[in-house]
């Protein structure tokens, strides 16, 4: 077992990658009481076209599998997993994202017996047709709740009007017509392609004994079988880094309407240090021009164009990345047109200083400290980064380094015009008026 | 687990030492009695002092400032308890211990002060393009609640059960009583909630008591107030409302039902309300969940909520529109089991152990041990997390049954699509 310590933060994390592969990684946190675990694939919605186990032609698989295995883990030949974690008090979760899949439980006693829950039902697969077919009433209400949600459509239209091919278009749990395809068989192929120890993660944070959990982990997993680990063939085709539609608009029962400025990323090929070093640098440019302290910021408050919902933000993933700034707003063209002149501003003139620079990123160190404080936070993050390659706990140093030269840089890469999209959800009452 | 000390008269501070957290957190609570006219003026004052202050007069400048300051977080927000309304204001700041050549807290300190007693005032009132903006700002986020339509669903029940009560005024207000607001009206709900209100501040992180405690009374030198206790409200309505349905332009069923109970916060039977809740609908594990979701497939999300303030309790499923019959058949049902004392030893073990685990991880965050001390210190008895368990522990199945027995159901509501 390796030890790394980060004096600074005052942490130390313990890991160790297991004969079968899975990394796993301890972090004991002082005072909690609170014991937090996720185990995670590096599988998501995204991950549609694939090699199966031991196959060389790929195939693709019904739109939001990924979600509907996630939920169909929870079910065993006696009965629902979720009562299990009840009888000793422990919280068990799950979520989906375009990447990753994680399994996850919080708990303040019976550590090791829920630990021992988490990694037998992640690791024992149970799917019949009956089953599979039982779920899809509740994945069909679970789909229609989001269709039902402004901000969702929102998020979703911004990002379906940025990308020709790429999966990440397609929402995570499908629709009602395409998880309605789904069968057991197919829940055991993305099982067993996905679900290899070697593709997956531990992470166990707070009150704990490191080394007995250690030896713990590594007990349970010695005493079961998996197959010898192979590389997976993803697929995914060639994708343009211009944006597939301009401007679109959707009319949903809402009040006022709602409208993001998507950005697609141009850079999506990093991962590492480098990595870490361009998101940040995007985020630091992103704030320098739209954030809360902005010259710009001031100006559409005091027009009126901007309500408390405005908010800005940068995501990036192997393969695709964008940024989205948007509100609820009376006037979506105006609001449109002040976040579109600012970026063209941007492409003439330098509008990153070494002030604004070297402030934002106290912000966010004091940002990530504050971040620290939260389990839940850390043990999320870590995954992502960590399937990324990347180290949480660089961020601080990272940020220590970067420079205007940096940001100006890194912005370039989100700032085309061709990259840029419109995304507006419009009250119904306005369908009838134009 | 925190260290109370009288500053004023009305005036508590409560201080926790802990090296628990990698940041000090402050939170400043006002409370009054909640009304409309009340609630809506201090959700504004709330936005107004946020925006800036006698010292950062630009919103801009002020958050560079907090920027600089490490990103500190300080921010004010409204909210409201059984039938009283809250003011309050957080900070958090980043603990110096963690810095490596820098000091902020004393610059945060300094700060707390500003940003509650200097406000920015021109000819003695507040600023009328902010009042307007800010308004507007409220206004809108009320507006807001119509989009989420589970909310909406929600607000509406409480409407319909609770017209002109506590349990219906919202935190922030109504639109018509913030548009009635001027700069004169909101600088004398300034005054008077800096003067008048009983107020809580509170203090965690690796700090010296003895220090803070000095250096609070320092920064927020409030003056004696007479505190006085708000009234409940303790009529129950007799009527029943019945079934309500409305229309707007979606897909999803939101199914929101209304019972009422005549145990109420702080009541002796509570705990064993907070146990009936969890076996009916709380969690995973509960009578709702496991039938209409796991059993009938009948919807994503059921669970049951208690509004133990006013002796409400709530399920909420969202279903498809044509099964709302069967729905409201199986919820039914899950209600008459526990009347009829139908809880097996397990539900009965899994809802304690799921509350004492809840309980002991809110307390794994400063906030959580702000919020939970702040809820349970009007209790007679003081809180600790052991006599909450064995309360929990002590509950019996007959318990639970009696509490499901002397449960009403008051009104259905239901909001979905058009039919056309």
């Amino acid at each position: 077992m390796k030890t790394i310590e980060f004096k600074q933060l005052d942490e130390t994390l313990y890991y160790k990658q297991l004969a079968n592969g899975l990394d796993v990684y301890i972090l004991p946190k002082k005072g909690f009481s609170k014991t937090f675990v996720t185990f995670t694939t590096k599988y998501g919605s995204i991950d549609r076209t694939f090699a199966p186990l031991g196959e060389t032609e790929p195939i693709t698989v019904p739109d939001g599998i990924a979600h509907f295995l996630e939920h169909k883990m929870f079910e065993k030949e006696d009965g629902d997993v979720f009562q299990k974690f009840s009888e000793v008090g422990a919280q068990a979760n799950a979520y989906t994202s375009f990447t990753r899949t994680a399994y996850l439980f919080s708990a303040t006693d019976h550590l090791y017996k829920s630990t021992e829950t988490l990694l037998n039902f992640v690791q024992e697969p149970y799917f019949t047709e009956e089953t599979v077919n039982k779920e899809k009433g509740i994945i069909g209400q679970e789909i229609t709740m989001y269709d039902d949600t402004p901000d969702w459509r929102l998020y979703f239209g911004a990002i379906e009007n940025m990308y020709h091919q790429h999966p990440v278009k397609i929402d995570i749990a499908g629709t009602i017509e395409s998880i309605d395809g789904i069968t057991a068989e197919h829940l055991y192929t993305c099982y067993n392609t996905f679900y290899h120890p070697s593709n997956m993660l531990l992470f166990v944070i707070g009150a704990v004994d490191p080394v007995e959990m250690m030896t713990f982990i590594e007990e349970d997993q010695n005493k079961k079988q998996f197959p010898e680990p192979t590389e997976i063939t993803r697929l995914f085709d060639e994708e343009p880094t211009t944006v597939a539609i301009k401007e679109r608009v959707l009319h949903m029962d809402v009040q006022k309407p709602k409208v993001y400025v998507g950005l697609k990323a141009k850079e999506t090929s990093l991962s590492g240090e480098q990595m870490l070093k361009h998101e940040l640098a995007v985020q630091i440019g992103l704030e320098c021009l739209f954030g809360r302290a902005a010259q710009f910021y001031t100006d559409i408050y005091e027009n009126g164009l901007i309500d408390e919902s405005y908010a800005y933000d940068f995501s990036l993933e192997k393969g695709y990345g964008f940024a989205l700034i948007g509100s609820d707003t009376e006037k979506p063209e105006q609001l449109v047109q002040a976040i579109k002149d600012k970026l063209k501003e941007a492409t003439q003139s330098n509008l990153f200083t070494q002030d604004d620079v070297e402030r934002i990123k106290r912000k966010k160190i004091g940002f990530f400290l504050r971040a620290l404080n939260s389990i839940e936070f850390i043990a999320n993050q870590f995954t992502r980064y960590e399937f990324n390659d990347m180290n949480l706990f660089d961020v601080v140093p990272a940020l220590e380094q970067l420079t205007v030269a940096d940001v100006t840089e890194a912005f370039k890469t989100i700032q085309g015009e061709d990259q840029q999209t419109v995304f507006t959800v419009l009250p119904v009452s306005e369908r009838a008026a134009q | 687990m925190f260290l109370t000390t009288q500053l004023a008269k009305g005036v508590s501070l409560h201080i926790r030492q802990t090296a628990q957290f990698k940041t000090v957190n402050f939170s400043v609570k006002w409370r009054t009695q909640l009304t409309e006219k009340g609630a809506s003026e201090r959700t504004v004052l709330s936005n107004v002092l946020q925006h800036s202050n006698a010292r950062f007069a630009t919103s801009a400048a002020y958050r560079s400032y907090l920027d600089d300051l490490f990103g500190t977080v300080l921010y004010f927000d409204t909210t409201k308890r059984g039938e009283e309304h809250t003011v309050l204001m957080n900070a958090e700041t980043v603990n110096d211990n963690y810095l490596a050549h820098d000091s902020v807290l004393n610059e945060v300190i300094g700060l707390l002060h500003d940003a509650i007693f200097k406000p920015n005032f021109e000819h003695n009132v507040f600023i009328k393009a902010i009042v307007e903006r800010e308004k507007e700002m409220v206004i809108q986020r009320i507006q807001s609640i119509f989009d989420d339509k589970s909310r909406f669903a929600q607000k509406r029940i409480m409407e319909i059960l609770r017209p002109n009560h506590p349990a219906s005024i919202s935190a922030n207000g109504t639109i018509d009583a913030i548009k009635a607001i001027s700069p004169e009206s909101l600088t004398a709900a300034y005054e008077d909630m800096l003067n008048q209100d009983a107020i809580d501040i509170y203090v965690v992180g690796d700090i010296d008591v003895e220090q803070m405690t000095a250096k609070i009374k320092e920064a927020l030198p409030f003056i004696d107030r007479e505190v006085k206790k708000t009234e409940r409200n303790q009529e129950v309505p007799e009527n029943i409302k019945g079934y309500t349905k409305e229309t707007q332009e979606m897909k999803q069923g939101k199914l929101h039902i209304g019972y009422q109970t005549p145990v109420v916060f702080g009541d002796e039977d509570f705990h064993k309300m907070q146990i009936f809740n969890g076996i009916f609908g709380g969690y995973a594990h509960s009578k709702i969940f496991m039938n209409v979701r796991e059993r009938e497939s009948l919807a994503y999300y059921a669970s049951s909520s208690y509004a133990a303030q006013y002796g409400l309790l709530f399920v909420v499923s969202g279903i498809e529109p044509a099964k709302e019959a069967k729905a409201r058949e199986v919820i039914a049902e899950q209600l008459v089991a526990l009347q009829n004392g139908e809880i097996t030893d397990l539900e009965l073990a899994q809802t304690k152990a799921m509350l004492i685990n809840q309980l002991k991880e809110a307390l794994d965050s400063a906030r959580g041990q702000i919020e939970i001390f702040d809820q349970y210190k009007e209790l007679k008895d003081p809180f600790t997390l052991e006599k909450w368990s064995a309360r929990w522990q002590a509950v019996t199945k007959e318990d639970v049954q009696q509490m499901a027995q002397q449960m009403k159901l008051e009104a259905t509501y239901f909001l979905c699509g058009k039919e056309d």
